[in-house]
């Protein structure tokens, strides 16, 4: 049992801290969200499918990194207003090798759940419907706020591309 | 915004997914020769998913790893911890104090032969208990009733007497 819980650790740990850091945009607090889930998994372990511990545990650490925002008092919001935020404002004569870092900041300003939809979707490439899973959504749900959170990003990649 | 409108963002996306179909697919390029604007979308897309791609993979601490690898020696030594938490002694200790208990109940619960025995006893205690309340009545009614006689005849000896004396003086 041990065995197979080391071997999660080494095959998800990355997608999950990443997607923490996205959320959390703080090393330390995603450290411990990921710790959070993980202690989740191990006493759930016996409860959840074997087919079905990466969606889930990424859905937990999903929610624990929400549970943390919502603490923190940050405007995290479902509804489907304004996604953008403060950190992908528009930058001007951005150079074609500070693009990445652009583009994981405007991706970090996103709103939820579009965030975690193209971390999870484009950054990780998980499938639809592991994403659909993960976040509770329907797949039609996912594909829709996907192509609204992509549109939004290729807006203001259209703004800062040299 | 000429032809291009959300239908076409659909297909942008799906494009981007792999999943159009190869007439979709067509068709789509075909419109956006005619299409400046659904053009450049296509080709911001496509800018976008490479850009996507590039994103280095973000590899977790070490110091995460080990302390994610620490969880299952942490959580079972908590367990024990948590056995040895004040309401957890006090429940094992409880428990030798109840084998007692209910061992002393199986115990001082008799038999048939003994209860058939007590209820022997018990019959012939009430019969003598019966023929002691019988005599005792006796008596008790004896008494009562000498008493009253005494008390009566006393009276009526001291009326008499009385009237005897009174008798007397008149007389005299």
């Amino acid at each position: 049992m041990s065995r197979r819980y080391r071997q999660w650790v080494k095959e998800y740990q990355n997608q999950a801290w990443s997607l923490a850091r996205y959320l959390l945009k703080d090393a330390q607090e995603a450290e411990d969200a990921v710790q959070d889930a993980f202690v989740k998994l191990w006493n759930n372990q016996d409860k959840i499918d074997p087919e079905r511990i990466r969606p889930w545990l990424m859905k937990v650490t999903r929610n624990g990194c929400l549970d943390r925002l919502r603490r923190r008092r940050e405007n995290v919001e479902f509804n489907e207003g304004h996604m953008a935020g403060e950190a992908s404002g528009p930058m001007q004569d951005v150079a074609a090798n500070e693009l990445g870092g652009w583009l994981k900041r405007a991706i970090e300003g996103l709103k939820e759940p579009y965030r975690s939809l193209v971390v999870l979707r484009d950054v990780q490439q998980h499938s639809y419907e592991e994403v659909a899973g993960m976040l509770e959504l329907s797949l039609s749900q996912v594909k829709v706020y996907l192509h609204r959170a992509r549109k939004e990003l290729r807006e203001q990649l259209a703004e800062v591309r040299p | 915004m000429n032809k291009y409108d959300e239908s076409w963002e659909q297909q942008i996306n799906a494009l981007l997914d792999g999943e159009l179909d190869k007439a979709d697919a067509d068709e789509l390029k075909t419109a956006a020769t005619d299409d400046r604007e659904l053009a450049r979308a296509i080709v911001e897309a496509y800018q976008l998913q490479q850009l996507m791609d590039e994103i280095p993979v973000e590899w977790a601490p070490a110091s995460l790893g080990k302390c994610l690898r620490a969880i299952p020696r942490e959580q079972r030594s908590s367990s024990r911890i948590k056995l040895l938490q004040p309401r957890w002694v006090t429940a094992f200790a409880a428990v030798p104090l109840v084998i007692i208990a209910v061992s002393m109940m199986q115990t001082d619960t008799p038999s048939d032969a003994e209860i058939v025995k007590a209820k022997q006893e018990l019959a012939i205690a009430f019969a003598y208990l019966d023929k002691a309340g019988a005599v005792t009545g006796r008596r008790i009614e004896s008494t009562v009733s000498n008493t009253m006689v005494d008390a009566v005849t006393g009276s009526v000896n001291k009326a008499i007497k009385l009237q005897n004396e009174n008798s007397k003086e008149k007389e005299v």
